[in-house]
């Protein structure tokens, strides 16, 4: 009988069910994997667990004793933390004020000074070493991570919940990340991981339970399989082929950046000295770990943010002063990684999102009046092209913020990728998109290469950089750290260029 | 199924509102079904009255749509008063002043003076918006202030009736002022223009370009600036047609109704349009229906004062409340839904 037990648990979502009769058991001192898809349910499991949801029907038993949490704050004093994808820390304050934050101590004062020393002797004995007075928005993102997780630790939780805790670290992060799990193992500490990468499932985890659609597919021992096994419990299928058949790329080049940089201030340059170029017909590939200046370039390129120095040119013309809708007029189309914040208007319809941007020009609009029933068939088109679902009767007349994700992606790129689009900026497009929508957009970028335009394809799941890139120039600390070719791309290279180290030819 | 939750919604405000006056008014000792009554005679009573609610509505519809205007692009004009006390001033000036110039002509001249100093006067908010950062809520309320005084510096000093002692100006010339409809009512071509600026209004917004960005910068400046979209020129030119609608409400005041300048010309009219643009969620037509609707309940309001002495406070106190139930009535629909759902 593990610590915790939970049983038949069931969540749904206005009808569609999240959670499908779940069982997971995990055991102290044991790293316990919780595999599957983006959508598959894991964080819906883990909300239940933690006490952010109800569940609709099951039960969880912890230590032996069934139990019943309606927020947070009663999974915490029973001894269950959760450190989730994004962090929950007060950015302007220390270290130490965001451990002790809502604790209470029944005294009137705070006694910093022992909880300093107590965070400190806990940050010394697990190796997660961290400045207790820095202030958070000072903090790299690992160590904010490592905050989180002594946060927990400090409040003595005996089973410690992480929804893809890798997804923003380096190879070397993560690597110590993992012998800080070790350590936490070897004290006793349950440990749940959720994730998706099959590598650190076998290096990290004791057991895993897979996940797909909602429902629990399978519970393995980590060390009695392989990964190919996990995948195939995991998709369910054999992963989608049809990217090996690729037209030779060309070699004129469509976008050129010269010595392209942003700087504001006194601050490091979010984008350093950026020479690139990107050839017609091929689609280049961006790596990095998010926030390494990816934004910078996807926006400098559209035309978004200006460069505070440097030249584009596109397509032989210079295109430095050009504005964002200018760009756009001459065939560069930006699918964003925030497609809510910078591609949509969600409360607006379908058909208006369709037409952002070109409502002004024939034959959208004449002397400033809409065409509106050559928009409503410009619309009907996209959703039958790319096989968008909008509710029943109003169709084109759908607003966006009701429909799913993936088929919000479907909208930007039906309006981004048309005739006249010589480049393809895309940030992370299917981030958050289930199997086949992700599918559906890598095979649209793909078709879109072999027709002989630019696709930038900007992303941090490697496996889709791998997968559709040409080349792949890797991003660090707003430099282009190195670029590799097509037969040259191994997940090592890739791994060290991320985290900042240089093609070892290139060093002195 | 929405428009059943809709109707039930307002089934529940009607319920309320009714129950809340009936209590008031027999608290001030008068019979209930003698008062509505006159509320209700004061309304359909007669032509006279009838048509006073639309002259009441006339400068609400203007103003709350020149509210309804600049929300939507997010930019929180509090200041219709203000903007139009500034276009009351302006036609009071042309009107009077230009007396060279032919009758129409004037009418014409001071509709796009009041229009225009309206407009400008909403504008310096927008600029110490974009330039500074100040919230324009700020910056208009103090122009609010600016305007309502200097118009009474106004009526006592230049624009003084020279002959009269009472601070307000001389009275304009027939041949400038507005023409009535109906005489002896007090209809004018006011109600006209306002409703043709409620129509131009949503061709803009729905069917034209310009309708378009100013919408799209009011749901998602982001998206707008990643699109290429201006956020600050539509801010300004929201802002300046806001002020421009409120400045010609306050011209229609003066050549249409008041025929002179004089202090409280605008009865707070341009804070009743911020109520008003929320309520109809800034849709030009739900401003219109919305303004009247306003303007009825006054003339009933102001009909049981005098037939009954009931304090026409009344109304007031009555449009707070059913603007806080309109605005509160999610939270009221999930309270009754609860009780639904227990039975």
């Amino acid at each position: 009988m593990g610590i915790l037990e939970m049983k038949h648990i069931s969540k749904a979502f206005s009808g569609v069910y999240a959670n499908e009769d779940i069982d997971l058991s995990v055991n102290k001192g044991e790293i316990h994997a919780l595999l599957g898809e983006n959508g598959a349910g894991k964080t819906t499991l883990m909300n239940i667990l933690f006490g952010i949801y109800s569940a609709d029907g099951g039960e969880i038993v912890w230590k032996g004793r069934p139990v019943h949490f309606s927020s947070p704050k009663d999974a915490i004093a029973e001894g269950i933390g959760m450190v989730h994808q994004h962090f929950s820390l007060v950015n302007r304050m220390s270290v130490l004020d965001n451990v002790i934050l809502g604790l209470k101590s029944g005294k009137l004062f705070l006694d910093r000074k022992a909880a300093k020393q107590k965070l400190i002797d806990l940050a010394q004995k697990y190796g997660l070493d961290v400045d207790p007075d820095a202030r958070i928005n000072t903090l790299s993102v690992g160590q904010q991570q490592r905050v989180e997780i002594l946060k927990a630790l400090y409040r003595n939780v005996e089973l410690l919940i992480l929804d893809e805790p890798t997804g923003v670290l380096t190879p070397s992060e993560t690597e110590h990340f993992f012998d800080v799990l070790r350590t936490l193992k070897k004290e006793g500490y349950a440990v749940i991981i959720i994730t998706h990468r099959m590598s650190e499932i076998m290096s990290i985890s004791d057991r895993v339970t897979i996940l797909r659609d909602g429902k629990k597919v399978k519970d393995l021992v980590t060390a009695k399989t392989n990964p190919e096994e996990l995948s195939y419990f995991m998709i369910g299928r054999q992963l989608g082929g049809g990217y090996e058949d690729r037209k030779p790329a060309g070699k004129d080049n469509a976008l050129v950046l010269k010595d392209v940089t942003i700087k504001k201030s006194r601050k490091t340059p979010q984008l350093d000295h950026i020479d690139l170029e990107v050839r017609k017909g091929e689609i280049l590939g961006i790596a990095g770990v998010d926030g390494n200046g990816q934004k910078e370039l996807a926006e400098v390129i559209a035309g978004i943010r200006k460069p505070t120095s440097g030249t584009l040119e596109f397509m032989g013309g210079d295109i430095t002063s050009d504005k964002v809708k200018a760009r756009f007029k001459k065939g560069i189309s930006y699918i964003s990684d925030d497609r809510h914040a910078d591609g949509l208007v969600l409360d607006m319809s379908l058909a208006d999102n369709m037409i952002l941007r070109q409502y002004d020009e024939y034959p959208y609009s004449k002397a400033g009046f809409f065409n509106k029933r050559w928009i409503k068939d410009l619309s009907m088109d996209a959703i039958k092209d790319y096989r968008i679902k909008t509710s029943g009767k109003s169709t084109s007349d759908t607003i966006v913020k009701l429909m799913s994700g993936g088929n919000q992606q479907k909208i930007i790129l039906a309006r981004e990728i048309t005739d006249k689009a010589n480049l393809i900026i895309a940030n992370q497009p299917t981030r958050g998109l289930d199997i086949g929508a992700t599918e559906f957009v890598r095979k649209a970028l793909m078709e879109q290469r072999n027709l002989g335009k630019s696709v930038l394809l900007i992303s941090a799941d490697l496996e889709e950089i791998m997968q559709l890139s040409d080349r792949v120039a890797v991003m660090f600390s707003g430099k282009i750290m190195g670029i590799l070719e097509h037969d040259d791309i191994t997940l090592q290279k890739l791994g060290l260029l991320m985290g900042g180290i240089a093609k070892e030819e290139e060093q002195p | 199924m929405k428009t059943k939750k809709h109707l039930l919604d307002i089934l529940w405000i009607v319920i309320i509102a009714v129950a809340a006056t009936t209590l008031m008014m027999i608290l001030c000792k008068a019979s209930p079904l003698e008062a509505y009554q006159m509320f209700f005679n004061g309304i359909f009573g007669n032509l006279s009255s009838f048509c006073e609610v639309f002259v009441k509505a006339t400068p609400l519809i203007l103003t709350g749509l020149g509210c309804a205007v600049a929300f939507r692009t997010g930019f929180f004009n509090i200041g219709a008063e203000g903007q139009f006390y500034v276009g009351a001033i302006a036609a009071a000036m042309v009107a009077l002043n230009l007396t060279g110039v032919p009758g129409p002509a004037r009418i014409v001249l001071s509709m796009l003076a009041g229009f225009i100093c309206g407009g400008v006067w909403a504008l310096i908010a927008a600029i110490f918006k974009a330039k500074f950062g100040i919230s324009e809520i700020i910056v208009t309320i103090m122009l609010n202030y600016i305007a309502i005084n200097f118009l009474g510096i106004a009526v006592r000093t230049f624009l003084m009736d020279p002959e009269g002692t009472v601070p307000q100006s001389a009275r304009i010339e027939s041949s400038s002022a507005l023409g009535l409809l109906m005489p002896p009512t007090r209809l004018n071509a006011g109600i006209i223009i306002a409703v043709a600026a409620v129509i131009i209004v949503w061709i803009l917004m729905e069917k034209t370009k310009v309708g378009y960005e100013i919408k799209v910068v009011g749901f998602n400046k982001r998206a707008a600036k990643c699109n290429g979209i201006s956020v600050m020129k539509n801010i300004v030119v929201s802002a300046f047609l806001s002020g421009g609608l409120a400045g010609l409400a306050g011209v229609i005041e003066v050549i249409g109704i008041q025929k002179k300048l004089l202090e409280g010309i605008s009865s707070d009219c341009g804070y009743t349009a911020v109520l008003i643009a929320l309520i109809a969620s800034n849709n030009p037509i739900g401003v219109l229906i919305a303004a009247v609707g306003f303007a009825a309940m006054q003339v009933g309001a102001n009909s049981m004062q005098r037939q009954m002495g009931i304090p026409s406070a009344i109304v007031n106190i009555l449009i707070g409340l059913v603007v806080l139930l309109i605005l509160g009535r999610k939270i009221f629909r999930l309270s009754f839904f609860r009780k639904k759902a227990k039975n």
